[in-house]
């Protein structure tokens, strides 16, 4: 009993050592230096502990400000569609069809293609002279032609389609996989039953789905609030500042600027943002368990 | 356990062989060059003189603001395998001030410095120290179709005015929907600074002011110069599109025929000339950036360095390299593939040069005339907080200019008064 105890510890230290050094250290750190003003480029300022400064003037920043709502909007859009989209295509490729193996491995490609390349592809579609999206809306008539990555009010949404695209496959994966977890003699029992197929689906298949739709709700979620790799690649947060989200706001200021004390409290509130919206969600995941829920 | 030790004497034998294999190995930063040929050639031409050494390079992004990240990023973790890299002119005081940029003052000589190009030298300057050595001198310049100007019996543009007069006159002409009158850099990075800064000092105007070190953002010259941008570049002659644009974007426009004007840096001479890659070759002029009154034009003074890490483990090789790449050799062989405009005096009086580049003697006189962008330990946050400013007012044309500047000005001033009042003891 005893050795084989100490066999698990010995084989959950690798892991452990892992987490720790990759996700708890710069986690630690990061709170610690948001408490210290510390700027690469003025180096004999030394490292200073300042308290809440770094905090009172993120409080005070219109940039954070505006770059927080950008991020919010962000979420709030891109997290619904990417749930509606990926239920629908998880629905269909639920069903069995002809070639369904096939479409199943289609549909996750934008899931499986690196951010930096899509974001480079999505670029060029945007393009205002050369893009295949203004060529698709107004042909040839190049008077018309928009460009969505220079426009205030286009940027940010043209980010969120290219989002959208990217992650939709993940969404639906995971709600396949929910699908797919719901009994055959539960339908089977609804048609005795005489229910219809929206009936099914509104009180079979909803319910049960719903651990696996909470599931991916949290991960896109988090993966939302600290969205980057896009806006790094498409806009660098331009035009007009409107798709300066936080993630890039703090790295603009922890790596560009060396505002490393500043750009940890970024850091850090981004952080806290996603932890409080994990545990609320994580809660209703426990809550909202129903019997026989395999996610 | 045990295998954990084995594991550990792995990592660490695997490292010691590493950092073994590396004592003649010189790592080098550099964004893709625009003939490649040229610098692999250069690179073999210095491994063949140095028997053993060899240089890895680490092609970085095109954009300034993403290899300036891309270094920072090394230097905070005293990256070793970073020896020689590329350094914008606007970098070498922060490199200096944080620390990272070796101080050249014991390998270059005050008797070498002197066969530079008086500005490019001392935008490597740095509290009387020097930190980069100048590769190419970069100032903008004005690119335009000869044969359109040709066309209508227009002349060379002396002021933005008259630049904005002649794109009206052919674009309405022309009646070309492909085509634009004038296209330049204008998304929000570090490009916007120089090209906005170039139509501010124009109008007698700075970015900011080094004597008493306040922004000059919300002086009138400056506000009039913006004004210009907003309602007659971006309003009127260029288009929106250009507020996504760095500058291969622009440069394309150019080069496929769709743009009359083209601000850029010389670079953009060869590819423009070159059949292969431009459907305008041999039909593009060149000349200095107007003013806003005849004779006031200002170029921005960029250019590229090549610095040493402080953390390199092999400065004296990297030394070697350096002044390797910054030879006559080089910078001629560079000049001739790329039309890059050299930093060595005496090329401006080669032969082959001139023959190849006629009008880059020309240009020696708004090369001695370009005006560095001021330099500061904070450049990067004061830029960061213009790019915000220029693209608001730029994209939104409702803003109220004043208004926008008064905040950067807010904002840049509170910068330059932390930094004063805190100097380096």
């Amino acid at each position: 009993m005893k050795s084989s105890h100490r066999l698990a510890l010995l084989l959950l230290l690798p892991s452990f050592v892992f987490v720790a050094l990759f996700s708890l250290y710069p986690i630690v750190d990061s709170f610690r230096l948001s408490f210290y003003r510390l700027i690469l480029t003025l180096p004999w300022l030394g490292e200073k502990m300042v308290g809440w400064e770094n905090y009172r003037d993120l409080l005070s920043d219109p940039v954070a400000r505006q770059s927080l709502k950008t991020t919010l909007v962000f979420a709030a859009i891109t997290i619904p569609l990417e749930l509606l989209l990926g239920l629908a295509i998880a629905l269909v490729l639920n069903e069995s069809f002809r070639g369904r193996g096939l479409m199943r491995a289609i549909v996750l490609v934008p899931w499986a293609i690196p951010t930096v390349v899509s974001a480079q592809t999505w670029r060029f579609l945007f393009n205002d002279r050369y893009g295949l999206l203004n060529f698709i809306l107004f042909g040839s008539d190049a008077a018309r032609y928009i460009a969505p990555l220079a426009e205030p009010q286009l940027a940010l949404v043209a980010i969120i389609v290219a989002e959208v695209w990217k992650t939709t496959p993940f969404a639906a994966l995971i709600l396949l996989a929910g699908l797919q977890a719901i009994p055959d003699d539960l339908y089977e029992a609804a048609s005795v039953d005489g229910a219809s197929p929206w009936q099914k689906f509104r009180h079979v298949t909803l319910p049960l789905i719903q651990p696996a739709l909470l599931l991916a709700l949290l991960f896109r979620t988090i993966d939302s609030l600290r969205v980057f790799d896009l806006v790094f690649i498409m806009t660098q947060g331009g035009p007009a500042d409107r798709t300066n989200v936080l993630q890039f706001y703090g790295y603009k200021k922890t790596f560009a600027e060396g505002m490393i004390g500043y750009g940890s409290a970024i850091a850090v509130v981004v952080f806290l943002l996603s932890l409080v919206l994990s545990i609320f969600y994580l809660r209703l995941l426990k809550t909202n368990r129903p019997q026989g829920g395999a996610v | 356990m045990r295998l954990f030790i084995v594991l550990l004497a792995f990592l660490f034998v695997s490292d010691t062989s590493q950092s073994f294999a590396q004592q003649n190995v010189l790592h080098f930063v550099t964004w893709k060059p625009e003939a490649a040929q040229v610098w692999d050639q250069a690179i073999a031409d210095f491994e063949r003189d140095n028997p053993g050494v060899k240089v890895v390079r680490e092609i970085a992004p095109q954009s300034s603001t993403q290899i300036h990240d891309l270094l920072v990023q090394k230097f905070k973790n005293r990256d070793a395998r970073l020896d020689v890299f590329f350094m914008d002119a606007v970098w070498p005081a922060e490199f200096a001030s944080a620390g990272w940029a070796l101080p050249l003052d014991r390998y270059f000589a005050t008797v070498e410095q002197e066969k530079f190009l008086p500005a490019t030298v001392s935008a490597n300057r740095y509290r009387g120290r020097i930190f980069g050595v100048p590769v190419f001198i970069d100032t903008g310049l004005l690119y335009y179709r000869k044969d359109l100007l040709e066309k209508y019996a227009i002349g060379p543009p002396q002021t933005w005015n008259q630049m904005f007069q002649a794109a009206k006159t052919i674009l309405s002409r022309e009646q070309d929907r492909q085509l634009v009158g004038f296209s330049g850099q204008f998304k929000q990075y570090e490009g916007l600074v120089c090209n906005m800064m170039e139509y501010i000092l124009s109008n007698g105007g700075a970015l900011w002011d080094e004597k008493r070190m306040i922004s000059a953002l919300d002086q009138p010259a400056a506000l009039q110069a913006v004004r210009f941008v907003r309602d007659h570049i971006i309003g009127e002659i260029s288009g929106r599109g250009m507020l996504a644009y760095e500058e291969p974007e622009s440069l394309a426009l150019f080069t496929q025929g769709r743009a009359i004007f083209h601000r850029n840096w010389p670079y953009a001479w060869a590819i423009a000339n070159d059949p292969a890659s431009s459907k305008v070759a041999g039909r593009v002029g060149m000349s200095p950036l107007p003013g806003f009154a005849v004779g006031t034009g200002a170029a921005a003074l960029g250019g590229w360095q090549l610095g040493i890490s402080r953390y390199s483990r092999n400065p004296d090789l990297a030394w070697r390299f350096v002044a390797f790449m910054t030879g006559p050799d080089v910078q001629k062989r560079i000049a001739l593939a790329t039309g890059r405009a050299p930093t060595r005096t005496t090329l401006y009086d080669d032969n082959e040069i001139a023959a190849k580049i006629p009008q880059l003697k020309s240009l020696l006189a708004s090369f001695k005339r370009a005006v560095p962008r001021p330099t500061t330990p904070v450049y990067v946050p004061l830029s960061n907080i213009m790019q915000r400013y220029f693209s608001s007012v730029l994209a939104l044309p409702d803003t109220d200019i004043k208004e926008q500047a008064a905040l950067a000005t807010r904002d840049m001033n509170r910068l330059l008064d932390f930094v004063r009042e805190r100097q380096m003891p």
